[in-house]
Order: structure tokens, then sequence, then C-alpha cells
């Protein structure tokens, strides 16, 4: 079983640009920098390649070259967001991945045989999370990271290299593989170096002292040796996805036809990752130089693109930008998504994207602190309860049961606390005001005192009764001692 | 007839009663039923009233039910029901409408009963009167038939328990049960049984 994995995506920036426009794969493209008219090629894809087109060029003699040349600009949020889609699929695969440079990531694929099979099913998996982010990726598998990133450049998707045979597999590619700076390649065709087996069957003293360092990396590289360790890459806090856009909408509807290839690349990394996001950030440029920013926190975590999309567009339809947009950014916040699979004899639990849909309506119309699973609060003060996010566990039976069996007298509270009067004969209530209405008190137990906080401003202290009222009510009623106030607190019922 | 008749899959139940009379209770031992077997419930709480020390002592599952208040705003209420009862995977939707409950119109309480059914909620309201007419296949009322105190000596010094008849005025489906007296305990909570003087319990006087 190898050690590592290196997949490479073939003209890393023309993938990226054609990762956010899928349409251009099969044109030729190129993708430019600079300002016009002095902007210049800087990668381009396959078709472009086989056209003629290529580098250094500026982009005025590639469109002589290829009339039918297309040319984007790959900015520098949309080169970030491809490449760590890619960190970010093949973290799918192994939790060890090293950002190995434009395009490149290093994969430590040890002890996965028994997770995922062999080296070859090992670079199928790499392969298929790669293409679920977008990217046609070649991948070497070796002993160590330089032979397997020499073996993923010989062109075909998958290259396994086995153990002790790197010298012999490698040894007829070219030494172009390497990426020699032009000086070095220059030196080593004038001595008829061509290929790898013939560059690692030089002494290393002598090209040293001929080539310097940039001689010695070659030639570790040609021999399969790993120079520097490994860096383990660790996860951003949070997934972007941007694009930029060379006209203006000021339409929501087209903003959403955009939005949504955004949403499912976004999807797609956090798919790889098995997680999911609560909170979305958009960030739209736009035409007259600002940024309309927007957070939408979800009421449930989402890692659907379609739910997403009708989220933002629901907020962005209350507070539209106030110009038109040339540039989109979608920041996810992501959150471990809860796994798991309902039995047969369980009930069912509402579907994620449904319940986010229902959560989201329910929040607009009463109100995002209004809505959301109870939870009760570490205090003695009454009716100390504060409100969750609404994420029902699993399905399955509570464990144990409960001190109190099904019959538990309930409680209706009163909130806030209705103020009321209350008529006191020997220490006890006699008759309680309320509304105009005079009561009269039938039966009564109480006080219960309690106080607490007062070591704050907040601080309380009261003594409860309950009470049966003449018409048949019963009732807790409170004495704030603070305040000397007396309030109705709640009904049983 | 049971607490367990109350939850009927697809079906509308309504619960009624004046204050005090066990409804709330009845509509709790609901609620927490369907959250111990595993299912999410939701409470669309009209006027606030929901008391969650309460309902967690009672063993209902705090993590399953999701709370909706909608601060005395009836026509909120009646939406947001219209909506989860239109999300398929609640076992339970409960609308406590209070003492002041609107009558629902004919259509609307039919399309409701024709959401309810296609979903397999199990819609159950509260409320003083019916709202729901004949859409409704289930309409129990709650009457107390008494209050018991108890304490060491003569004078009361705690509630004991309510009791309460419960009694079928509808059943579409099925014939009418005879009435059903359930006695509701008075859990008190913890701190009440705690003689402790430590500040912040309470403590008896």
């Amino acid at each position: 079983m190898s050690a590592f994995a290196c997949v490479v995506v073939p003209s890393f920036l023309a993938a990226a640009v054609e990762r956010v426009e899928p349409a251009l794969r099969e044109a030729p493209l190129a993708v430019v920098t600079g300002t016009p008219p002095a902007t210049r090629v800087v990668d381009v894809n396959a078709a472009a390649r086989v056209l003629g087109v290529h580098l250094p060029m500026s982009e005025a003699e590639a469109r002589a070259c290829c009339p039918g040349l297309t040319s984007r600009v790959c900015s520098d949020a949309m080169e970030a967001a491809a490449r760590h889609a890619l960190l970010d699929a093949t973290l799918a695969v192994s939790p060890r991945v090293e950002d190995a440079g434009t395009g490149i990531v290093n994969v430590d694929v040890r002890g996965l045989e028994r997770l995922v099979g062999d080296a070859t099913a090992v670079g199928r998996r790499l392969l298929r999370e790669a293409r679920a982010v977008g990217f046609l990726v070649t991948i070497g598998l070796a002993e160590s990271r330089a032979t397997a990133r020499v073996a993923a450049r010989l062109g075909r998707p998958i290259t396994v290299v086995a153990p002790g045979r790197e010298r012999e597999t490698l040894a007829g590619a070219s030494i172009a593989l390497l990426e020699p700076d032009p000086e070095t390649a220059r030196t080593l065709a004038r001595w008829g170096v061509r290929t790898l087996g013939e560059l690692a069957g030089l002494p290393r003293d002598g090209v040293a002292v001929r080539l310097g360092p940039a001689g010695l990396r070659l030639l570790d590289l040609a021999r399969g040796l790993d120079q520097e360790p490994f860096r383990a890459y660790t996860p951003a806090p949070f997934y972007q996805e941007a694009q930029g856009l060379e006209w203006e909408i000021e339409t929501l509807d087209a903003l959403a036809t955009v939005l949504a290839p955004v949403f499912e690349r976004l999807c797609a990394r956090l798919t790889a990752g098995h997680l999911a996001a609560d909170v979305l950030d958009v960030d739209l440029r736009l035409a007259s130089g600002e940024h309309h920013q927007r957070r939408v926190p979800l009421a449930h975590p989402l890692g659907d693109a379609r739910a997403m999309l009708a989220l933002v567009r629901l907020d962005l339809e209350a507070h539209p930008p106030a110009a038109a947009v040339t540039g989109v950014a979608v920041t996810a916040h992501p959150v471990r998504a809860v796994a798991g699979q309902g039995g047969l004899w369980q009930p069912t639990m509402p579907a994620v994207r449904e319940l986010a849909t229902v959560l989201t309506r329910l929040a607009a119309l009463v109100g995002p602190a209004s809505v959301g699973s109870p939870r009760l609060v570490d205090s003695h003060r009454p009716d100390a309860v504060a409100l969750a996010r609404f994420q029902p566990a699993n399905p399955g039976v509570t464990d144990g049961e409960p001190a109190s069996a099904d019959h538990a007298l309930a409680l209706r509270r009163l909130r806030p606390p209705r103020e009321i009067d209350v008529e006191w004969i020997e220490d006890a209530p006699t008759s309680v005001r309320w509304n105009g209405a005079l009561y009269r008190v039938l039966t009564s137990a109480g006080p219960w005192r309690s106080s607490g906080d007062w070591w704050d401003v907040e601080g309380w202290a009261r003594d409860e009764w309950d009470v049966a009222l003449s018409d048949g009510t019963v009732c807790r009623i409170a004495h704030d001692l603070r305040r000397g106030q007396w309030s109705l607190d709640a009904v049983y019922d | 007839m049971g607490i367990a008749t109350l939850v009927r899959a697809g079906e509308i139940t309504e619960i009624i009663g004046r204050l005090s009379s066990g409804r709330t209770s009845l509509l709790i031992a609901a609620l927490r039923r369907a959250t111990r077997a595993g299912a999410a419930a939701a409470l669309v709480d009209v006027d606030d009233v929901f008391d969650v020390a309460g309902a967690a002592r009672a063993g209902l599952d705090l993590g399953r039910l999701l709370w909706v208040r909608c601060g005395g705003r009836r026509d909120h209420a009646l939406r947001a029901v219209d909506l989860l009862v239109r999300c398929p995977g609640f076992a339970v939707v409960a609308l406590d409408l209070g003492e002041l409950a609107p009558r629902l119109p004919l259509t609307g309480a039919f399309r409701l009963r024709l959401a309810v059914r296609r979903s397999s909620v199990a819609l159950i309201t509260l409320s003083s009167r019916r709202i729901a007419g004949a859409s409704a296949a289930l309409a129990v009322e709650t009457v107390q038939a008494g209050v018991d105190w108890a304490g060491p000596g003569r004078a009361a010094t705690r509630l004991a328990r309510l009791r309460a008849r419960v009694s079928v005025v509808r059943a579409r489906t099925a014939p009418t049960p005879r009435p059903l007296d359930i006695v509701w305990q008075c859990e008190v909570s913890s701190a009440r049984c705690e003689p402790s003087g430590e500040m912040g319990r309470e403590v008896c006087a």
C-alpha cells in the first residue's frame, strides 16, 4: 500500500474558472491578468493549448492565434475558493492532507486500506471526491510525496507506483515534469540529461557544485526523496465561494440565477466534509463600489443548495441591494451535521429542508426570539426559561421514566405576572381583586419563600401562595418582598 | 378512553374547558407521550402561558418540542399552525388558544383538516370553547371535580391534587365513551421540598 497520494489539477487557474462556468470546459479558454489592452495569458485549458495558445503570450497574440478564444479573469477569491475546495474534497478521504502548491494536494493515505481498499481504490475515491467539487484531476500514489507528485503528472488519471519500483517506473519520464527553472533546464539539456532516470543517476556532489540548491532539489525529486516535512492542512473555520461578474445584475431573479451555482459549489464542499452550514454571509459587490452584506442565520443547519438559495432570496427581497451587483461571495459557517438514520419502528422526524423553511417562516411571522426549543436556565428565579434552536435529536425513545407519571398538574404562566390586590388577615390572604372583580380565597397554602441574586441589581425575594378562589380557579399568587407588590403568577390547570 | 386516544394521527382533537379544569394538564400529558416516544411535537402558544419547568418535571422532552410564542396574536397562531401541519414529521401540533378563542371559519377548519390528514399530524387545540366544528374528530371537555389540599395538621400547607372529569362531547369515528375521571397530582418543585436556608433556594416559611 502506498503511503502518499498526490492530487494534481492540470492548468489549475483554467480549471478554477471552468468550475465556476462549466460551459467553458469544451471551448478554448484563456485566463488573463492585467489591465486591457496589456492583458497577458496566465493559464489556458486543454482545448486552447491544442489550438496553439501557450504561455507566455499576450491576450492579443492568443486571440490572433485562436479567434474563438474565451478569456476570463480569475480573481483571488475565486482561486482561493477553488484551492480550498480541492483541499476539502481530499479531506473527505483522509484527515491528513497538505497544500503543496497551486492545484496540488498531498494526501497521507496510510491506514486507508482497511477503510477504502488498495491504492487504486483510494485513487478512485479521490478522483470521485474531486469531481464532486468540480475538478478533473490526475492522481499519483507512491511511497514518497515526491514520487507521487511526478507520477500524478504522467497524464493518466491514476498512476500507482509500487514500493521499490520507483526508479524503473519513472525512469523514462521527462525532466519537464519536475518544472525546472529555465536556466537549469537549459543546462541539463546541454548535458544531454532528458529523463528522470538520467538525472537520478548523476552524482549528488557534482550536481551540488554545478547546479546549486535548485539542482539538488531536482535531484531529490528525481530520486523520490522528500526533503520537507509534511505540513498538515487545517480547514478554515468557514467556507467561501465567490463569483465575479462581467455584467451588472439589477433584478433579484437574475441574481438568483447567479447565486444558484455558487450555493451548489458551496454545498458540494460542505457535503465532502460531512458538514452543514448554520449561518450564511452574503457579500454583494455593487456597481457603486460599495458592498451589500447580509448575514442569514439558518434556523436549522443546512447542506441543501436550493433551500439555502430560497432563504437568502427571502432575505434579499426584504433587504435589496442599493445598486446593481457586479460580484457575489457567499461564506458558510460550518457545523457538524448530525448523521443518523431512523429505525423502522421509530417515529419520523421533520425533513431538514422543510423544517428549516418552516422555522424561517415562523421566525418571520412571530419573531426569531419567539420560536425555538424551550430550555431551563440554571437559576432559582421563577420562570427562568430561554429558547434554544430547535434541533430535534434522532428518533429514539427517551430513556428512563421521570419521577412523575402521566398525571402531573400543569400550570399556565401569566407573562408578565398580573398585578393584583390582596386582602390579608392573620398572615393569610382572604380575597383577591383582579381586573376589577373581587374573588374570595377559599383555601390557601403558603407562603413559600424564595430569594436570589441579592448580590446583583436584579435581586429578587418573594413569598408564593397557592390559593383556591371562589370562582373555582386555583392559582399561584406571589408577594414581591422588595416592592411590596402582589401579582398573579400562574393558574393551575 | 385514555390520554393516548387524544393523539390521533391525521385528525383534529379539541380540548375545551375553563380555567383550573385540568385541560392544560391533559394537553401536556399528550405532548409528553409524543416526545418521550421519540417524536417531535410543536406547541403554538397564543398567550405565552406554557410552564417550561413544570413540563420538564412532568417528563416532557423539551429538546423535541418546538415552542412558538405568539404574544397574544391569534391570527399569527392560526397561521403558525397552518405552516406546522403542512410540515410532515411532527407527531403532534398543539394550539393553545387560551380563553379568547376565535371561531374558525368553516372553510378554514376544513382546509386545516385536509392538511392535517395529508401530513398525518395530530392537531390538538385547547381553548375555552370549540373552534373547529365538524372538522374535529374528537372533542373532549374537562370539568373540575374537586381540589385536594394536604398538610400535617388541619390547616392546608400545600396543594395536593386536582380532580377532573373528562367527557367526550364529539367523537366522529368511535362510539362516545364514558366520562373519565383523572386525578392530576401537584408536583411541587424540588426546591420547595428542600428545607434549606441557602440563599436562592425556596424554603417553607
